[in-house]
C-alpha cells in the first residue's frame, strides 16, 4: 500500500504519475467497482460534492473545507473531468482515495465520464499532452464504464447538532432542518424545522425563504436563527422540506429518466458502456429539474426536463425524502428546488476560472438517535418485494399513512476558489515537439 | 472550432447605407471600372458551416458597383464566377457596412454575409489587395458619410497613444483600459498598436522592467498586453506572432498580476529551437515562418491566454491556424520532388533509424493536420502518399519495436481508412490476388501481441472498418456496441471485391484474429494474468460487429468454431470483467432476434452457465448481477419465446432459487399461465383487472412499465408471432384498445404497454400528438391519476436535430476516430453531435450555449420545450425559453 500512499501524496502535489502506475491503479479501481451496484448503498454521515471538472486546486480547498479523506465520508456525482485544467491529477486523485479507503470514498458517474464528451471538452487532449499518448485517457476511460450511476444514502439525521450554549444555541425543543456555512465554518444562516402539522399541505407558497435578504425572517417559514450578509447565502428554497419523508436520498448526477419509476430499476442496467445517447442510463447522467409540468425535452439533446409532480411521485413512491444531483452550475454553490425534493449541489467554484459562482458540498450527518431515517428496501435485501408494498399505498402527496420522520437535515458549505496565488497559473501543457 | 470572429461593428442604417452607396465618385477609381477581366482575381469562396469551412468553389472575382435598378444608385458588390460555369455565380455580395469586412494575412478577405461566416480565399495576394481597397473604400465612405455612431461621440477617429516608455506605463495602461471598454475604442486603440508599431516597443520594455526589476512595471505591461492580444483584431495577433514580436509578447504575459509570486516561462519555452523538427528542409521561408507561427498560435491559444480567451479571440486565433494549415499542407503538397524526398528516407537502407522513425512521426502530423482541411485538398495530400508508398511505410512503421512509430502508423492508417477506406480495402484486394499477406493478417498479428493499449484498439477499430460489407458512402455503423442497435439492417449489395475479400477472411483470418478465443476449448485453467485478458474485451467488440455485418458468415464461424461454448467457458473465470465481456456477447445474440442465433444459444445451453453466474453473485448487487438481470429482462422484453420457454423448461430449478426476484417469479408464473387451460387465462385477466383498480399508481404510469409482467401480454405470449397482433385486442377488447396504435412500433419501450387504462387514453393522445411532432399546447382532460410519461420518442427528437448538427458529429468522428474509441464506444455517430458541441460559448463571462444546444453557433437563444403529458394538468406549455440563465447551463 506504500505504492498507493505515495501516489496519493504525488498527485497531491498535482504532480501526475507515471503511466505504468495508472494502469496498475485503474485495474485495481475496476477490480472495486465491479463489485458495486449500479446504486450504491451509503450510509450517513456523509459529505455530497457536485461537479469538480478538473479543477484540482478548488478540490483541495474542497477537502480544506470539508475536512480530509479518510476523516470525512464523501460522496462525488461525477464529472471529474473536462474544463479544467488539471483533470488528470483530480480524476487520478480521487480514484486513489477510492482505492485507498473503498468505504470512505463513493464515486459515481456523470454525463462527462465518456469518451465522446472528454474528447471534444479537454480530458483526452491533456492526457495526450501530458503522456504523449492516449493510453492513460482509455485507462481512465475503462474506469469510467465502470462507475456506479447513483447511490442511496441512508441513516441521515433529521436535525443538525447546536452548540449546547451561547448565540449559536438553538432554542429548546427547535430543530434545525437547514443551515450554510462559509468556508470558515462560520453559520451564514439557518432555517428550523417546520411544525409537523403545516407539512402535509403538500403546497408551501413561502418557499422562497432565501437567505439573501433581511425580509426571510418575515416569510412564513420559521425565522432563521441567523441570516448571513446579502448574497452570500442560497437561492433556492430551503424553508424545509414537505413531501414524504422517510428519509433515504437518492445520489445521481443529472436526474431521473421516464423510464425508471422505480429506484431498483436501476440496477438492472447493465451500466458497463459508454454512455448511451437514450435510455435510463443516458438520462440518468443528462436530466435537469426544471419548472415545467410532467416531462419536456432537454435543450441539451440528451435527457429530459422534467416537473416537481415527477419528483414528487418518485421520491413518494420510492421512500424517498431527497435528491442529491449536480450537473448543473448554480452561482450560489447550491439550488433547492420543488419544496427541497431535490437539490443541485455544484462544487466547481469560479468555473472554468471565469464564472464566478462559489461552490458548495452537502453535509448529511449520522441519525443516532435512531427515530431518523428508517432503512428502506436496498439491494438485495428488499429484492424480493420488489418494491410491490409501495405501490399499493398510491402516490397521493397528502397520504402519508406511514407518517414516519421527516427529510434529513441538511448543512451546506459554501466555499470560494482556491487563492490564485496557491495554484500556479492554470493552463495546458503545450506540444513538446513539432513538424509543421 | 473554426469559428470565423464577428466583428461587432455598429449596425449601420438603412439609409445611411444607401446614402453611401450613392456616392461612388468617393471610392478609388480603379475598382468602378466594371468588371474588366484584368480585375479578376482567381479565388476559393468559403462559407462557415456548423463551424467548418465549406468550400464553395473556385472562381474569379471581381468588385465594382453594378447597377440594381434603373434610376436607383448602383451597388457596391463583390463578385465571384465560376471558373468552370462562367454563366454561375458562387458568389453576389452587397458590401453592406455592418458585414465587417477585414483582410486576414496576404490573401484572405473574411465578412459576415447575413449572419454567415463568408470568407475569400485568393490564389495571389496581389489580387487580394485589389478587390481589399475597393471594399475598404467603399468602408471608408460608409464611415465618411455617417460621422460614426452616437457612443463613438467622445472617441476620436485617430488616435495618439502615449510613448512606449516604462514613465509612461501608468498612463498607457488607463488609456488602453478606457478604450477597451467600447467597440469603436476598441477599433481605434488596434489601429493605434498597429500603425504605431506598439508591440515590438512593449516587448522591449518587458527586458527593460526586468532589468530594474520593477514589478509593478511588469505587471502593468502584462496587463496591457492581455488587453491588446483580446481586441479581437487578427492584425495584432498576426504581428504578435512574428519573430520580432513574439518573445516580448509572451515576456510580458509571463508576470501576471493574478499571480503574483509566479513566473511563467514562456520565453524559454518557445526559445527551444530544437522544438522544430525538419525531416526534409523546407526550402520555402514563407511556409517555414508560417510553421513556426502556427506553432506559436497554438501556444498562445494553449498555454499564455488559455485562462482568459473569449470566444472571438479564440475564433481569431483557430481561423488562423486553419489558414496558415491550409497553405502549409498545399505547399507542402505541390512542392515538386518534396514528397519524392521524404518517402526516399524510408527507400534508403543506410539511412539512420532515427531519421526514419522522425519521417513516421511527421507523416503522422499531416495527416493530423490533414483531417481538418477540405476534403479535396485533403484527398491531394493522401493521394501524393499513396503514389509515395504509404503503405509500405505503414507496415514498416507496424512492426516497428518503437511504440511511438507504431502508434504513429496506425494513427496514419485509421486516417487513411477515415478519409477513404476503398483505397487501403484496393490495397488488400491486391495483395490477396497476389496471393500475398494482406495487411489485414498484419494487423492481427500485431493485436495480439501488442501490449500498448493504444494500438490495441486502434487496431480493433481497423479490423472492423477495413471489413465492413457496406459501400463506403452508405450508412456506416462504426462499431461499437450499443444494445438497442443490435438489429440487423437490411443488407445493400456488397461489392464484388468486398464479397471476395470476406470469403478469404473467414477462410484464413477469422480463426488467426480469435484464436485465443478458440485456444480456451483445451485451457485447462481459466486463469489469465493481465497481457492476455486484455484482448478478449476486443475480440468480442470485433465479433459482434461482424455478428451484425456478415450476417451468413459470421454465423457459419460461430456454430463451426462453437464460439458460444467458448464465451461461455469466460463465465466461469476469476475475473469478472470477462465475465462481463460473454456477458455482452449473448446479449449481442438475444437481442438480433435471430432464429438461428436463438436456435444456437439453445442447443449451446448457455443459459446455465449464465444463471450459475448469477446465483454466485447473488445476494451481491454488483455488477455482473446487473448484466445478468439485464440479459433475462431483454429476453423477457422482447417477448422471445422459444428463449423463455428453454430456460424455464430446462433450468426451472435455478429460476426457483432466483424467484425471490420479481423478474424470474414473473417469468415462472407467465410461463405456467401459458400451460394452463385458457379458463385459467381468463380468470386472470379477471384479476387483473382488479388488480389495475387496486394499483392506480401502475396503471398510470404503464409507458415507463418494461420490466414487470403484463398480464394482456399472457394470452398471447405462446402463440406464433404472425397471430399475436389480431388476438392480442380481439379477447380483451377494452384493456387493450390503447394498445393499437403503438403495435407497430418494434421497439416498445413500453409504449405499447397493455396496462393502460381507458383513464389514459387521454395521456396517450397527447403521446400521439407529440409523434406528430406538435409540440403545442393540448388541453387534456383531467382524471383523478395523475399520470406520466415521456414526452415523445427520443428518437423523433433526434431527428430533427440531426440535420442541425450533421456537421458537428463529422467533426466528433475525426476526433473519436483519432482517439480511437476501445471497446464499447457508442457506435450511433449520427447521435453524437447532439450529445457534444464543440465548444460552449462565452459571454460576459457566463457560458451562454449549452452542450447539445442545437445551434452550433450560438445563433437563437437556447430552446426549452416543456411537455405536458399528465392529464391532471390543464395544458402544456411551449416555452421557448429566453431566460437562459447560468443555472441551467449545464456543465
Amino acid at each position: 500500500m506504500s505504492d498507493l500512499d505515495r501516489a496519493i501524496a504525488q498527485l497531491r502535489a498535482c504532480r501526475p504519475i507515471p503511466e505504468a502506475e495508472v494502469r496498475e491503479l485503474c485495474h485495481k479501481a475496476r477490480e472495486l467497482l465491479i463489485e458495486e451496484g449500479n446504486v450504491v448503498t451509503v450510509n450517513a454521515p456523509v459529505t455530497i460534492c457536485g461537479d469538480i471538472h478538473g479543477q484540482f486546486h478548488d478540490l483541495m480547498e474542497l477537502f480544506r473545507v470539508g475536512g480530509d479523506v479518510p476523516d470525512t465520508n464523501y460522496l462525488f456525482m461525477g464529472d471529474f473531468v473536462d474544463r479544467g485544467f488539471y483533470s488528470l491529477e483530480s480524476f487520478l486523485l480521487l480514484l486513489c482515495l477510492k482505492v485507498r479507503y473503498p468505504d470512505r470514498m463513493t464515486l459515481i458517474r456523470g454525463n462527462h465520464e465518456s469518451r465522446q464528451i472528454t474528447t471534444v471538452y479537454g480530458f483526452y487532449d491533456e492526457c495526450l499532452r501530458k503522456y504523449g499518448s492516449a493510453n492513460v485517457w482509455r485507462y481512465c476511460c475503462d474506469v469510467f464504464d465502470y462507475l456506479a450511476l447513483g447511490a442511496i444514502v441512508l441513516g441521515a439525521s433529521n436535525t443538525l447538532d447546536t452548540p449546547k450554549s451561547g448565540p449559536l444555541a438553538a432554542a429548546p425543543g427547535e430543530k434545525i432542518e437547514v443551515e450554510v456555512r462559509n468556508a470558515d465554518r462560520q453559520i451564514i444562516s439557518r432555517f428550523l424545522r417546520k411544525p409537523p402539522n403545516n407539512g402535509h399541505n403538500g403546497n408551501v407558497n413561502g418557499m422562497s425563504a432565501t437567505t439573501t435578504g433581511v425580509s426571510s425572517s418575515e416569510s412564513a417559514n420559521g425565522p432563521p436563527t441567523n441570516t448571513g450578509p446579502p448574497g452570500s447565502g442560497a437561492s433556492g428554497s430551503s424553508g424545509g422540506s414537505v413531501g414524504n419523508p422517510a428519509g433515504a436520498v437518492l445520489c445521481v448526477h443529472g436526474g431521473l429518466s421516464p423510464l425508471i419509476d422505480m429506484v431498483d430499476k436501476i440496477r438492472l442496467l447493465d451500466r458497463k458502456q459508454e454512455v448511451p445517447h437514450e435510455g435510463a442510463m443516458c438520462d440518468l447522467l443528462w436530466s435537469d429539474p426544471d419548472e415545467i409540468d410532467g416531462w419536456g425535452l432537454s435543450p441539451r439533446g440528451a435527457g429530459f426536463l422534467f416537473g416537481a409532480d415527477i419528483v414528487k411521485v418518485f421520491n413518494h413512491r420510492n421512500d424517498l425524502s431527497l435528491i442529491a444531483r449536480a450537473h448543473q452550475l448554480v452561482m450560489e454553490g447550491f439550488k433547492e428546488m420543488f419544496d427541497a425534493s431535490i437539490v443541485t449541489v455544484w462544487s466547481a467554484p469560479n468555473y472554468c476560472y471565469r464564472c464566478g459562482n462559489v461552490a458548495a458540498i452537502l453535509e448529511l450527518t449520522e441519525d443516532d438517535s435512531g427515530l431518523g431515517v428508517l432503512s428502506r428496501s436496498n439491494g438485495e435485501v428488499g429484492r424480493s418485494d420488489g418494491g410491490m408494498g409501495d405501490r399499493q399505498r398510491g402516490v397521493l402527496m397528502d397520504t402519508d399513512p406511514l407518517g414516519y420522520g421527516e427529510g434529513p437535515a441538511r448543512r451546506y458549505r459554501v466555499f470560494q476558489a482556491a487563492p490564485q496565488d496557491s495554484r500556479g497559473m492554470p493552463a495546458k501543457k503545450p506540444v513538446a515537439d513539432y513538424f509543421l | 472550432m473554426m469559428a470565423q470572429n464577428v466583428p461587432h461593428q455598429t449596425v449601420a442604417t438603412a439609409t445611411a447605407t444607401s446614402t453611401a452607396s450613392s456616392n461612388p465618385a468617393a471610392t478609388t477609381a480603379t475598382a468602378t471600372t466594371a468588371a474588366a477581366t484584368a480585375d479578376r482575381k482567381r479565388v476559393k469562396v468559403y462559407e462557415l458551416r456548423n463551424n467548418d469551412w465549406f468550400d464553395r468553389g473556385t472562381g474569379f472575382c471581381s468588385a465594382c458597383f453594378v447597377v440594381i435598378e434603373e434610376g436607383q444608385p448602383k451597388e457596391p458588390r463583390v463578385i465571384v464566377q465560376s471558373e468552370d460555369q462562367p454563366d454561375r455565380l458562387l458568389l453576389e455580395t452587397k458590401i453592406v457596412k455592418d458585414d465587417g469586412f477585414q483582410k486576414q494575412q496576404d490573401t484572405l478577405i473574411v465578412w459576415t454575409d447575413h449572419g454567415v461566416d463568408m470568407a475569400l480565399s485568393f490564389q495571389e495576394a496581389e489580387g487580394c489587395q485589389t478587390i481589399w481597397k475597393f471594399i475598404d473604400g467603399v468602408q471608408q465612405t460608409f464611415h465618411a458619410v455617417m460621422g460614426g455612431p452616437d457612443d463613438m461621440m467622445d472617441i476620436p477617429a485617430v488616435i495618439q497613444l502615449p510613448p512606449a516608455e516604462l514613465g509612461a506605463l501608468a498612463d498607457m495602461e488607463n488609456v488602453f483600459r478606457h478604450l477597451a471598454q467600447s467597440q469603436p475604442g476598441r477599433e481605434v486603440l488596434a489601429k493605434a498598436v498597429v500603425t504605431e508599431d506598439y508591440i515590438p516597443k512593449l516587448g522591449a520594455l518587458v527586458e527593460l522592467a526586468e532589468d530594474l526589476e520593477s514589478l509593478v512595471d511588469l505587471h502593468r505591461l502584462c496587463g496591457i498586453m492581455k488587453t491588446i492580444l483580446m481586441l479581437n483584431d487578427t492584425a495584432i495577433i498576426e504581428i504578435a506572432v512574428t519573430d520580432e514580436c513574439i518573445l516580448g509578447v509572451v515576456g510580458a504575459m509571463e508576470y501576471d498580476p493574478d499571480f503574483p509570486s509566479h513566473k511563467a516561462n514562456h520565453r524559454q519555452w518557445l526559445n527551444d529551437q530544437g522544438r522544430f523538427k525538419e525531416v526534409v528542409r523546407i526550402q520555402d521561408d514563407t511556409v517555414r515562418r508560417k510553421i513556426h507561427h502556427t506553432y506559436r498560435l497554438q501556444y498562445l491559444k494553449d498555454v499564455v491566454l488559455a485562462r482568459i480567451l473569449d470566444d472571438p479571440t479564440f475564433s481569431v486565433l483557430n481561423s488562423l491556424i486553419f489558414f496558415n494549415q491550409v497553405d502549409i499542407v498545399q505547399h507542402l503538397n505541390s512542392t515538386p520532388g518534396y514528397m519524392t524526398d521524404l518517402f526516399a528516407v524510408f527507400h534508403n537502407p543506410n539511412e539512420e533509424p532515427q531519421r526514419k522513425k522522425e519521417a513516421v512521426l511527421f507523416i503522422q502530423q499531416c495527416c493530423a493536420i490533414a483531417k481538418n482541411i477540405q476534403p479535396p485538398s485533403r484527398a491531394g495530400l493522401y493521394g501524393n502518399f499513396l503514389q509515395q508508398g504509404l503503405l509500405s511505410v505503414i507496415n514498416f512503421g507496424l512492426r516497428h519495436t518503437d511504440v511511438t512509430v507504431r502508434i504513429g502508423a496506425t494513427d496514419v492508417l485509421i486516417s487513411m481508412i477515415d478519409h477513404d477506406p476503398v483505397v487501403i480495402r484496393k490495397t488488400i484486394y491486391d495483395s490477396i490476388n497476389r496471393k500475398s499477406l494482406p495487411l489485414t493478417d498484419t494487423l492481427i498479428d500485431l493485436l495480439l501481441v501488442e501490449i500498448d493499449l493504444g494500438i490495441r484498439s486502434q487496431i480493433s477499430e481497423t479490423l472492423k472498418l477495413l471489413l465492413d460489407p457496406t459501400p463506403p458512402n452508405g450508412p456506416q455503423e462504426r462499431g461499437g456496441f450499443v444494445p438497442d442497435q443490435g438489429r440487423p439492417k437490411p443488407q445493400p449489395t456488397v461489392d464484388p471485391q468486398q464479397e471476395l475479400f470476406l470469403t478469404y477472411f473467414y477462410e484464413h483470418s477469422a480463426v488467426k484474429l480469435f484464436r485465443p478465443l478458440l485456444d480456451l476449448e483445451h485451457r485447462p485453467n481459466m486463469h489469465f494474468n493481465s497481457l492476455e485478458d486484455g484482448v478478449f474485451g476486443y475480440l468480442n467488440d470485433i465479433l459482434c460487429f461482424y455478428i451484425r455485418q456478415h450476417q451468413h458468415r459470421s454465423k457459419f464461424f460461430i456454430l463451426n468454431y462453437n464460439i458460444a461454448q467458448r464465451f461461455a467457458q469466460l463465465l466461469e473465470c476469476k475475473q469478472k470483467h470477462l465475465q462481463l465481456v460473454a456477458i455482452r456477447f449473448f446479449r449481442q445474440l438475444v437481442i438480433l432476434q435471430d432464429e438461428f442465433y436463438i436456435k444456437h444459444l439453445v442447443e449451446k445451453k448457455v443459459f446455465g452457465p449464465i444463471l450459475d453466474a448469477l446465483l454466485r453473485t447473488l445476494p451481491r448487487d454488483n455488477l455482473v448481477s446487473s448484466a445478468c438481470l439485464e440479459l433475462f429482462a431483454q429476453i423477457m422484453k422482447d417477448n422471445i419465446k422459444d428463449l423463455i420457454k428453454h430456460v424455464v423448461e430446462t433450468y426451472r430449478e435455478k429460476l426457483n432459487l432466483l424467484s425471490g426476484i420479481d423478474l424470474f417469479r414473473e417469468t415462472l408464473i407467465r410461463y405456467d399461465l401459458t400451460q394452463a387451460s385458457p379458463k385459467t387465462i381468463d380468470r386472470f385477466f379477471a384479476d387483473a383487472e382488479d388488480e389495475l383498480t387496486r394499483r392506480p399508481a401502475n396503471a398510470g404510469r404503464g409507458m415507463m412499465e418494461h420490466l414487470s409482467v403484463d398480464p394482456a401480454q399472457e394470452e398471447y405470449w405462446n402463440t406464433s408471432d404472425d397471430e399475436e397482433e389480431n388476438q392480442g385486442p380481439a379477447t380483451n377488447g377494452n384493456l387493450l384498445k390503447p394498445l393499437v396504435e403503438y403495435t407497430s412500433d418494434e421497439e416498445d419501450d413500453g409504449s405499447g404497454d397493455a396496462l393502460m387504462t381507458v383513464d389514459s387514453v387521454a395521456a396517450e393522445e397527447a403521446a400521439a400528438s407529440k409523434e406528430n411532432q406538435e409540440p403545442t399546447s393540448k388541453s387534456a382532460p383531467t382524471t383523478p391519476t395523475p399520470t406520466t410519461a415521456p414526452p415523445e420518442r427520443l428518437s423523433e427528437k433526434r431527428r430533427r436535430e440531426e440535420d442541425e448538427d450533421d456537421a458537428l458529429d463529422k467533426l466528433m468522428q475525426h476526433k473519436r476516430r483519432n482517439s480511437s474509441s476501445s471497446s464499447t464506444t457508442g457506435s450511433n455517430s449520427s447521435m453524437s453531435g447532439t450529445l457534444v458541441q464543440k465548444k460552449s460559448s462565452f459571454n460576459n463571462g457566463k457560458p451562454r450555449s449549452r452542450e447539445g444546444s442545437p445551434s452550433p453557433n450560438g445563433v437563437g437563444g437556447p430552446r426549452k420545450i416543456a411537455i405536458s403529458i399528465s392529464p391532471s394538468i390543464k395544458t402544456a406549455a411551449v416555452e421557448t425559453a429566453s431566460e437562459g440563465g447560468a443555472e441551467e447551463n449545464g456543465k
